[in-house]
């Protein structure tokens, strides 16, 4: 087995940039830890889930899909370059490479999407075991778990109290870091060293049950009650590593035009603003339930799979403290009430 | 009598004497204060105050569902109740809609209208301390050259996602549509990156010129620890020097950037 001393992360990182690959790690930024493109001195902080997800690498917030020439009443189509860099993101959680299954899917689905793709294919994943959750986590309620290694190319179980990292690869394009960072890895015999315990993360709520009644409820006077607090803002959308709904604008000038895919929140009430002035979203508990539809009934409905990984950061992100657990507790209170 | 004690004490009087159909106040949550709607006084007893209680609860305000509810009352700090000056000042609260339900630091005030937030807040919080750090390190940034500054600046924008969740956050926004939001045309580019984002930040903070409370709930908001809150005491401190104006202090004061005065010691605009 191979092992990393969990204090040689950065090098870790600088020798897979010495390689060639863009290194993207937890960095922490003034008040914030985010999963960011490394550099030499970067601060690693792995002990936190970063603000924003692998989604970002893959999907980011704002990108140019489309370039014209403008000239008069001429149109030439310009290239618009899809970005195929060679990334490895290290220390991903389980959580972000369970929602890969969900983007993978849907930007898949009716069409293949060029830009996400080119990305995907260009990444390795390196998962880090979680061996610690906070009160916004609840992956084991949506099917997923803190060790999980699924959508993984490699996997790091802390070891030793978080001292040493067993490094496990679980693909070719994870076997191909093995050369690049030979020093690091010692090779040990297997079983001298033991992963910690995964972190223990309580199941909060039946899920399925829970998507049950959302099937039969979208007519809930609850949802008002539910969304009061919403302030209607995109912080939940953006922070969501599943979330994936896009605007497009094309921005001109006299002679050129970008067309940008720009990263857009159903919480958000011009998501469903039509040009006439009629919103059929009319007001934000229409746009809460939106949300929670999407993740727990349309989605696993369409695609048998489940839209949220229970990663906790749309509550930790939303200035009101606004999550999904709340509501799927709620709801399953509800379905305890023997009918009348 | 604690706080929380106190002020459940008084949204269960404001309800059973329908003084108030709609408690807005806090609730712990996870280690944080969080905000509960209350319409019952059977249920005051969710009600908690203390230091993680920051979200500035006027941004409630101006939400369609809670103006049905009026007349409603919110728990609010000292920088809460500028918010409820600056709204009635700009006729956002009708009269007689909106009661606080007043903390200090230390202390509990009681319920309070805006007139009377205003009266309190002259006679024991007219001088807001700012936070040191903040004001060092804004007085670091006012040392700098313009280019300087705005390479900080820019540096600190290329995180925003334009979430709005700043926007969302802040009881001063309350246009019905947001100056981002105006798309035939697109006046402000809302792609996430360098132009766009800088305009989008330094519209925002020019909107709230004179107006910003500098309760602290944009920056809180972000969810990628941009520091707002030296853009907002930059300005805040222009205003203070270039106006004489702090603002949520007087319900009946024009609004420093929408009003004009024939003595306005600037020739260029006379």
């Amino acid at each position: 087995m191979k092992v990393l001393e969990a204090r040689k992360i950065g090098e870790l990182a600088a020798a897979l940039s010495g390689a060639g690959w863009r290194v993207l790690l937890p960095i922490e930024d003034g008040n914030v830890v985010r999963l960011a493109p490394w550099s030499p001195g970067a601060a690693v902080r792995t002990d936190v889930v970063p603000v924003n997800s692998l989604k970002d690498a893959l999907f980011p917030p704002s990108e140019a899909i489309g370039r014209f020439g403008l000239d008069g009443n001429d149109f030439t189509v310009k290239e618009a370059p899809v970005d195929s860099a060679r990334t490895v993101a290290l220390c991903v959680r389980a959580c972000d490479t369970a929602a890969l299954g969900l983007l993978d899917t849907i930007f898949n689905w009716d069409f293949p999407d060029a830009f996400y793709n080119a990305r995907r294919s260009a990444v390795t994943i390196v998962s880090l075991v979680c061996t610690s959750a906070d009160e916004q986590c609840f992956c084991t309620s949506v099917g997923g778990r803190p060790d999980a290694t699924v959508g993984a190319d490699a996997v790091l179980r802390p070891a030793e109290a978080g001292a040493k990292l067993i490094f496990e690869p679980l693909t070719d394009k994870g076997r191909a870091l093995v050369s690049a960072a030979t020093a690091l890895l010692a090779d040990v015999a297997d079983a001298t060293v033991v992963a910690d315990k995964p972190a223990e993360v309580p199941q909060l709520f039946d899920r399925p049950a829970v998507t049950k009644w959302l099937g039969a409820n979208f007519d809930s006077p609850l949802w008002q009650d539910w969304s009061l607090a919403c302030l209607g803002c995109g912080a939940c959308a953006f922070a969501c590593p599943t979330c994936h709904c896009f605007d497009i604008q094309d921005e001109t000038t006299r002679s050129r035009c970008v067309r940008y895919r720009n990263w857009d929140a159903c919480a958000l009430s011009l998501f469903t603003q039509h040009a006439g002035g009629h919103n059929p979203r009319a007001d934000q508990a229409a746009r809460r339930r939106q949300r929670l539809m999407h993740k727990l009934s349309y989605i696993p409905e369409r695609f048998a799979l489940v839209g949220c990984v229970g990663c906790g950061r749309c509550e930790r992100a939303c200035p009101a403290g606004l999550g999904i657990v709340e509501i799927c507790q709620a709801i399953e209170e509800i379905q305890k009430v023997p009918a009348r | 009598m604690n706080v929380t004690e106190a002020i459940r004490a008084d949204a269960a009087r404001l309800l059973t004497e329908g003084r108030a159909r709609m408690v807005i106040g806090y609730r712990l949550h996870h280690g944080r204060g969080v905000p509960v709607f209350l319409t019952a006084p059977e249920r005051v007893d969710s009600l908690y105050y203390g230091p993680q209680c920051t979200l500035n609860l006027a941004a409630y305000l101006s939400r369609p569902e809670v103006r049905r509810s009026a007349p409603v009352a919110i728990v609010a700090a000292p920088a809460a109740l500028r918010s409820l000056v600056v709204l009635a000042a700009e006729s956002q609260v009708p009269e007689g809609s909106v009661l606080a339900l007043a903390v200090g630091p230390d202390e509990y005030h009681g319920v309070v209208d805006a007139a009377a937030a205003a009266e309190l807040l002259r006679t024991r919080y007219a001088c807001l301390e700012a936070d040191p750090d903040l004001s060092a390190r804004a007085a670091e940034l006012a040392a700098m050259s313009p280019r300087e500054r705005s390479a900080f600046w820019q540096e600190q924008f290329a995180r925003c996602t334009r979430c709005y969740a700043c926007r969302a956050a802040c009881p001063g926004c309350y246009c019905q549509r947001c100056v981002v939001e105006k798309n035939m045309p697109q006046w402000v580019s809302t792609a996430a990156r360098g132009h766009g984002n800088y305009a989008w930040h330094i519209l925002r903070a020019f909107h709230q010129a004179g107006r910003c409370v500098l309760c602290g709930a944009c920056e809180s908001a972000c969810p990628q620890g941009i520091e707002l809150m030296l853009l907002n005491i930059s300005i805040a401190q222009n205003v203070q020097e270039q106006f004489g104006a702090t603002p949520g202090l007087d319900p009946e004061a024009k609004p420093v950037m929408g009003t004009f005065r024939p003595d306005d010691k600037d020739e260029f605009i006379r």
